[in-house]
């Protein structure tokens, strides 16, 4: 039996971003379209089961009440046995959840984040990442019709390995020794007091970074990294970065529309299984773009690169495989 | 953004004592000294005291009929809000109007309102006044989750986002609209969403949490002092009480109430203010008797207080 689990963040994209910079406005309904069109998708490759986290604007039974009666679905949608507490708590138990249930693959719908929480939890379950938040590095602009049948083709096992489905990195923070927490695209140290609001957009307060890539395409800290050392998806190495006084200045985009000066004091590359001390403390330690974790004046704080992060879908490759395994070029 | 140590204690002080005037409420309410209804603000202390500590006496609020938080964060005299809930001669209206008509201009608070939804306009036509007198002043709009369902509120969006008028929309979305859970009168999750319907920005931000809302609150009047008009705070708070006191609650779930009293807003700011060091239990005990005394002596004023007379029936009317 096949089975996609879809975890759909009712909370993305609504961020202070959207008064401090441009950040694209992503309201639920649309987030229910985008879930239909995923639905039709994966029943065009005849999954036989939907696992989805339930949320507190009930995203996939809206989406499902919505299909018109000629699409009524013959596979199942159930919905992940967890307690909800509608905080980002939920995408994690929904992902270990939908790994225990045999999901064949997952479908995010949020930003960076929401993936954060997913990827501590799915294990080896390769994820379908569709963006639906504000400074997205991981998951990626994909028509939902697409994500749906591509999560479709990995589920039933046509195609689940590279190039199609990638290895990811992922940074984890160790604090007093016990790692506390993950991030998939970059750590940021933060000369701040509080978690408030979360978002990051002020280019004064930052410290010190840590990221898994970086490309001057991106949006977010991670472009600084893409500005000074261009790093991808498989490259094996990743990005420390001190700011401050020193030889580099850039303009980075920070966040949507927000392109500002950014001094570099020093940068270098790491290498996998290398880890960085964040040598400012007391600070705040944004992970992929959300303030998350207080770090006080005697915790020490490391941040190791690693290369098992979550198994990510290339959506364009693995439909491309898929078609060449099952019918072959036509051409 | 940068918030002092001093700011978070200030922070902490409106907090209490919005909680000890309302406690009072309560406690006055059942022993039958308040004449007319009360709608308590226990539980959203975050939002106003977040939201006014960015405002000059020079900018404006609207309220709501759950306004007393609003009042005491924007600076209102606790012993003319206390004498106006008797219904005193010294309180704010002369003892006429009761909770949900206290109002200071001097302050620049507009008025509580005791109609669903009629702040909306009065806080559009104010703004539009500072901006057509070029005061730099700007009002913020106190709301409900129930009136972002009214006419009111879609025509002072309308109005003020085509004028880019100076104005912020806080929506305290504590779940129920009176009775009814958010999910059985409207159909969207964020009040937030709205926003777009406008062209004007909107966020979401956890109303318990009076920093998240500060810094939200601090951007949206900056945006709108520099004239970039209006936009949306929609403030996820819950209200610990009934809509109105001797309302018992059994339209709400048990463990939602219990799982939101987690979430106080003070004792969310008591946490932080230990682990930061900036204040002990005891420089906090001290904090919180103080409101109290504060409080008690409001009340003992309110008590010495005449009733209004029988002469002043038909003063402060707009028709007799």
């Amino acid at each position: 039996m096949s089975t996609v689990g879809i975890i759909a963040n009712p909370a993305s994209g609504k961020d202070i971003r959207r008064l401090v910079s441009y950040g694209t406005v992503f309201d639920n309904h649309e987030k229910v379209n985008i879930v239909r069109r995923i639905i039709l998708g994966l029943a065009a490759t005849k999954v036989d089961r939907i696992v989805y986290m339930p949320d507190y604007f009930n995203i996939i039974p809206r989406a499902v009440d919505g299909l018109n009666r000629q699409e009524k679905l013959s596979l199942e949608i159930c919905k992940a046995d967890i307690e909800p507490t509608f905080t980002q708590a939920d995408s994690l138990e929904a992902a270990k959840f939908m790994r225990n249930d045999g999901a064949g693959c997952i479908i995010t719908l949020g930003g960076d984040g929401t993936n954060r929480m997913v990827a501590r939890e799915c294990g080896e379950v390769p994820l379908v990442p569709v963006s639906t938040g504000t400074n997205n590095v991981f998951p990626t602009m994909v028509e939902g019709t697409v994500a749906g049948l591509a999560a479709g083709v990995v589920a039933k096992g046509l195609v689940q390995d590279a190039p199609s489905v990638i290895q990811t990195k992922k940074l984890v923070i160790y604090k007093n020794g016990v790692p506390v927490d993950i991030a998939l695209i970059d750590a940021v140290a933060l000369r701040d007091s509080f978690i408030g609001a979360r978002a990051i957009w002020e280019a004064n307060r930052l410290l010190q970074t840590v990221t898994t890539r970086g490309e001057p395409h991106n949006i977010g800290i991670s472009s600084i990294a893409g500005y000074l050392v261009p790093l991808g998806i498989t490259d094996p190495a990743g990005l420390a970065i001190e700011f401050g006084d020193g030889p580099n200045t850039l303009l980075a985009p920070i966040a949507p529309g927000l392109i500002v000066p950014v001094s570099i004091a020093k940068h270098r590359r790491m290498t996998i299984g290398e880890q960085v001390r964040i040598n400012k403390v007391p600070c705040i330690l944004a992970l992929d773009g959300e303030r998350e974790i207080e770090v006080k004046e005697n915790d020490e704080v490391c941040i190791k690169l690693t290369f098992d992060g979550p198994r990510v879908v290339d959506v364009k490759a693995a439909l491309r495989e898929s078609v060449l395994k099952t019918v072959g070029s036509r051409g | 953004m940068e918030i002092t140590k001093e700011k978070l204690l200030d922070f902490y002080n409106t907090m209490v004592t919005i909680r000890s005037f309302e406690e009072k409420a309560v406690e006055l309410f059942a022993a039958g000294f308040l004449p007319g209804f009360v709608h308590l603000y226990l539980g959203e202390e975050a939002v106003a005291t977040g939201v006014c500590a960015n405002l000059t006496d020079k900018d404006f609020i609207t309220s709501t009929h759950r306004g007393h938080g609003h009042m005491i964060a924007k600076g209102g005299k606790i012993d003319l809000m206390m004498a106006e809930l008797f219904g005193k001669a010294t309180g704010y209206c002369k003892g006429k109007g009761g909770s949900m008509h206290i109002a200071d201009v001097g302050l620049g608070i507009l008025g509580a309102n005791g109609i669903v939804g009629a702040g909306q306009p009065i806080a559009t036509g104010a703004a539009f006044a500072c901006k057509y007198k070029q005061t730099g002043a700007v009002v913020v709009c106190f709301f409900g989750d129930g009136a972002s369902n009214r006419g009111t509120f879609h025509e002072s969006l309308n109005m003020a986002s085509i004028f880019k008028l100076p104005v912020v929309f806080v929506c305290e979305n504590n779940m129920y609209g009176i009775s009814n859970n958010q999910k059985d009168h409207m159909n969207i999750g964020d009040i937030s969403d709205r926003a777009a319907a406008y062209g004007i920005p909107g966020v979401t931000v956890d109303g318990n949490d009076v920093i998240a809302v500060h810094e939200a609150a601090s951007e949206a009047i900056k945006r709108a002092r520099n004239g970039d008009g209006p936009s949306i705070i929609e403030c996820k708070t819950w209200r610990h009480r009934g809509h109105f006191e001797g309302d018992p609650s059994v339209y709400k779930d048990p463990r939602e109430q219990e799982s939101w009293l987690k979430k106080d807003p003070i004792l969310n700011l008591e946490k932080r203010l230990g682990e930061l060091k900036f204040a002990s239990a005891s420089d906090l005990d001290q904090i919180k008797a103080a409101a109290r005394e504060k409080i008690d002596s409001a009340v003992e004023f309110a008590k010495k207080s005449p009733e209004p007379s029988p002469d002043d029936l038909l003063t402060d009317i707009y028709a007799s």
